[in-house]
């Protein structure tokens, strides 16, 4: 009998055989004075043959499990490969897509440089077709009907205008109203109609240009010179003076219906859509 | 003889009906085996000593199996299964090599 104090793995190697075997062999020499018994072992066969039964089963089961298990591992690895193809292919995709998008920034920085300058343009072109605010030094004409009764008529200012034009005006208005390429100036009963808007007098044209010439240039046009005679005649009182700064409005902008820019020709081979409806 | 013939025949039983263990099983059957191990080379040591008794080896066969297995069992419940098995994996491990030195030393006198 090991006692306590045996180390462990030692009690283990000394007790591996079954101390059963020990007993059960010294009692069976007691009484028949033989140690072993001398008979087939039927009992220690069929439970060998139980044993073997477990191994095979085992090692039947464990094979399969191992396949299953093979197989899931397999298809992990095949699932993480194609996650890694995908995840290469998304990452191209990304930098072709960032690159595109360096292209279309580029592009849009071209583009919105671009609608600047246009923009710019236009609002040039629009002050100086009557559409845009403008501020300049200029000449205030101011015109009234004669005591007398005699009404200043459109010929009147039409001739002041088409004079202030010769003599370098680059912008006029009268009243507040500002003249445009499709302005007219025409008699309405007794108001005076501009850009189709009745006025009263007196009438005050402001024009913007070289104030220091534009009143003498004016007296030098044949048409200027014929309004100075007629309201000389008339009995119109006018006065003419210099202003540093002045601002005129814009005109309301009026969208043309039937003329389209561009020769026919342009249109046909730039706007086929509206040619063609 | 007769036991070797015994061992062949389970073994072919056991391949040719593959018989399906229970889930809940599955996982002592590993360390069962071990232990049927352990008592089958207990006995064979037992038979070159000339002490065999087919008793003693069928108790020691079934108990070496039922108790790893409620070892484990034990264990599993616990939470410590792992432990456990490794546990009696060792110490039927030393068993198993101590009896198959004694074993050797029967048949070769070495």
């Amino acid at each position: 009998m090991p006692d306590v104090n045996t180390p462990l793995l030692t009690r283990i190697t000394q007790g591996s055989l079954d101390e059963d075997y020990e007993h059960v062999a010294s009692r069976r020499a007691q009484e028949t004075g033989d140690r072993s018994p001398r008979r087939p072992h039927w009992t220690a066969a069929i439970v060998v043959a139980a044993f073997g039964t477990l191994v095979a089963v085992a090692a039947v089961q464990n094979s399969q499990r191992s396949g299953v298990e093979d197989a899931s591992r397999a298809s992990l690895i095949e699932s993480i490969n194609d996650k890694r193809s995908d995840l290469a292919e998304l990452q191209r995709k990304l930098v072709r897509l960032r690159e595109l998008n360096v292209g279309l920034q580029d592009e849009l920085d071209a583009v919105t440089t671009a609608a600047a300058a246009a923009e710019s343009r236009n609002v040039r072109l629009a002050a100086q077709a009557g559409y845009g605010t403008v501020t300049g030094p200029g000449v205030r004409i101011t015109v009234d009907d004669a005591p007398n009764g005699e009404a200043v008529r459109d010929e009147d200012l039409a001739r002041l205008v088409n004079g202030l034009w010769r003599a370098g005006a680059e912008a006029i208005s009268i009243n507040g109203k500002r003249l445009t390429a499709r302005s007219a100036i025409r008699n309405s009963g007794v108001a005076i109609n501009v850009n189709g808007i009745p006025l009263s007098p007196p009438y005050v044209v402001t024009a913007i240009g070289n104030n220091k010439t534009l009143q003498a240039d004016l007296l030098e046009t044949t048409t200027g010179l014929e309004f100075q005679t007629g309201a000389n005649a008339l009995g119109f009182p006018v006065t003419m003076e210099n202003v540093d700064q002045v601002t005129l409005p814009a005109a309301r902008p009026q969208k043309p219906r039937f003329a389209e820019t561009g020769t026919a020709e342009q249109n046909a081979t730039q706007r086929p859509k509206e040619t063609t409806q | 003889m007769i036991a070797a013939l015994g061992l062949l025949v389970g073994i072919v039983l056991g391949v040719i009906f593959q018989p399906d263990v229970p889930l809940g099983l599955e996982p002592y059957l590993p360390i069962a085996v071990v232990a049927a191990l352990d008592a089958v080379f207990g006995g064979l040591r037992a038979y070159l000593d000339g002490i065999f008794d087919d008793k003693v080896f069928v108790v020691s066969f079934i108990s070496n199996v039922v108790i790893a297995a409620a070892i484990v069992y034990l264990g599993d419940k616990l939470g410590v299964g792992g432990q456990l098995s490794t546990g009696v994996i060792v110490v039927l491990g030393i068993r198993i090599f101590s009896n198959v030195a004694a074993i050797r030393r029967h048949l070769f006198h070495a």
